[in-house]
């Protein structure tokens, strides 16, 4: 138990940067993904292709993979150092790429929420003069946002043991620093434990308040 | 009101309507009946847009349905539909339903277009559920909810697509009663029905359709006791 207490601060603080990173990729994918969905569901071609091309690639290839081939790969053919600075740049990269690898699947959630809501709810509000824009906005978005619930949770669940991918990248984050205590210490089962422990808690945290929030909306709204 | 010249409308190879003509005048009320596949709906629906038009020209409310540069959600906001499966916002209270295009559309202030779907629901009989979700409201309710939505657009004219098909048997009448009260009052009415009897009582001017054709139109009373047609004949056969 020693060990752990004397590490705890190494730790925390890496909890702490997986906790930065979560939040910033949790947003960003919606974001990305809100704009995915719709360019798939548009009725402009190049958008649909484009939007349709990014899913496919994000989705079919690894995570890591991709977190290598951007903030490791990039640099070596292009001057992105010094465009973003040499220690900014990786920072960026791996948020970025976090986030659009989790956006991919946040567009799919996203644009079945949207194709889930019954088309007679689009017409009503064409009807009464919405512009497909309005008819987004206050009519189908809402409606879908109730089913998106449970599968985003999900997927900021997701996105948030995904931040364990940054470690290898140089970020860090829990893993990274559970690694660097270990190779101090080889308290092997106690770190990996409390690793593992800090990651429970924040994720059922998370979907707690996401079960709630679930629960507010169904009694407060339909 | 409505001027509806050669209307083509085919989904794929397959034409639904066949070359319409027809004219509505300003608070006329027209009962569009006829069997199921006629392509009664689709022409209902092609008057206010929601499908496009193939080939042919629609003049509404005083502006060219079928000339791209129109603006069709201004056109809109003058013609007012009601839908089979009524289409309220689910997710939206009685009261917000009825103000959410004024507000939205029209950008009328809150407290005017609170006062206005008051006034609404008490025409359409319905004071006191401002606060109710639309699955509180049984299938009538909910119809004549969707009535003074459209309504609160204040629309030149209003299209029903069989606006009782949906409703259990002893509902009827009372969404059929608000349509009579508004024809009363002078709207230009546009209304795809099974109902006979409202085609009877309040149209002033029945359409029969099949096969994507007019096969004949006239008065209510000629109509439906004086068919010229083979096909009216056998159509009022079988549902009178």
């Amino acid at each position: 138990m020693n060990v752990v207490w004397q590490n705890l601060p190494v730790i925390l603080g890496g909890l702490g940067l997986t906790i930065q990173y979560s939040i910033v990729a949790i947003i960003l994918m919606v974001v990305i993904g809100l704009i995915a969905a719709l360019m798939r569901l548009s009725s402009v071609v190049p958008f649909r292709w484009t939007a349709s091309a990014y899913v496919e690639i994000f989705r079919s290839t690894p995570l890591l993979v991709q977190l290598f081939f951007i903030v490791l790969g990039l640099p070596a053919i292009l001057p992105v150092n010094q465009w973003f600075g040499q220690l900014m740049y990786p920072i960026l990269a791996a948020a970025l790429t976090l986030s659009l690898n989790e956006g991919a699947y946040v567009t799919e959630i996203i644009r079945a929420g949207i194709l889930g809501v019954e088309r007679g709810q689009k017409e009503a509000a064409l009807s009464i003069g919405m512009t497909g824009f309005q008819t987004m906005r206050y009519i189908v978005l809402p409606q879908a946002f109730k089913r998106m619930i449970p599968p985003l949770v999900n997927q900021a669940a997701q996105t948030i043991k995904d931040t364990s991918l940054l470690a290898p990248v140089g970020v860090a984050e829990l893993v990274y620093r559970g690694e660097i205590v270990i190779s101090a210490t080889f308290a092997s089962f106690a770190i990996w434990s409390v690793v593992a422990l800090l990651y429970f808690i924040v994720i059922f945290s998370v979907s707690k308040c996401a079960s709630y929030l679930e629960r507010r909306l169904q009694v407060d709204k339909r | 009101m409505i001027s509806v010249k050669n209307l083509h409308k085919s989904f794929g190879h397959h034409e639904i309507l066949k070359g319409i003509n027809n004219h509505v005048e300003e608070r006329e009320v027209v009962v569009v009946i006829g069997p199921s596949g006629s392509g009664k709906s689709t022409f209902l629906r092609c008057l206010n847009g929601l499908e496009s038009v193939t080939s042919g020209e629609i003049q509404i409310v005083g502006m060219n349905l079928t000339d791209p540069k129109t603006d069709i959600h201004k056109l809109r906001q003058h013609v007012g539909m009601v839908f089979q499966q009524f289409n309220l916002f689910k997710h939206l209270t009685i009261l917000e339903n009825i103000t959410i295009g004024p507000r939205k559309v029209k950008k009328i202030s809150e407290t005017e277009a609170n006062a206005t779907a008051r006034e609404l629901l008490a025409k359409v009989g319905l004071p006191g559920k401002e606060a109710s979700y639309p699955d509180e409201l049984s299938g009538g309710q909910q119809q004549r909810v969707a009535i003074a939505r459209a309504l609160a657009m204040k629309p030149d004219v209003m299209l029903f697509d069989e606006p009782t098909s949906a409703l259990d048997p002893e509902m009827v009448g009372e969404v059929l009663q608000v349509m009579k009260n508004l024809a009363a009052e002078g709207m230009t009415m546009v209304v795809v029905t099974h109902e006979m009897g409202f085609a009877r009582e309040v149209g002033h001017r029945v359409i029969f359709m099949d096969g994507g054709y007019i096969v004949e139109e006239g008065k209510p009373a000629d109509i439906f006791s004086n068919p010229q047609m083979d096909r009216t004949k056998n159509f009022l056969a079988k549902v009178l």
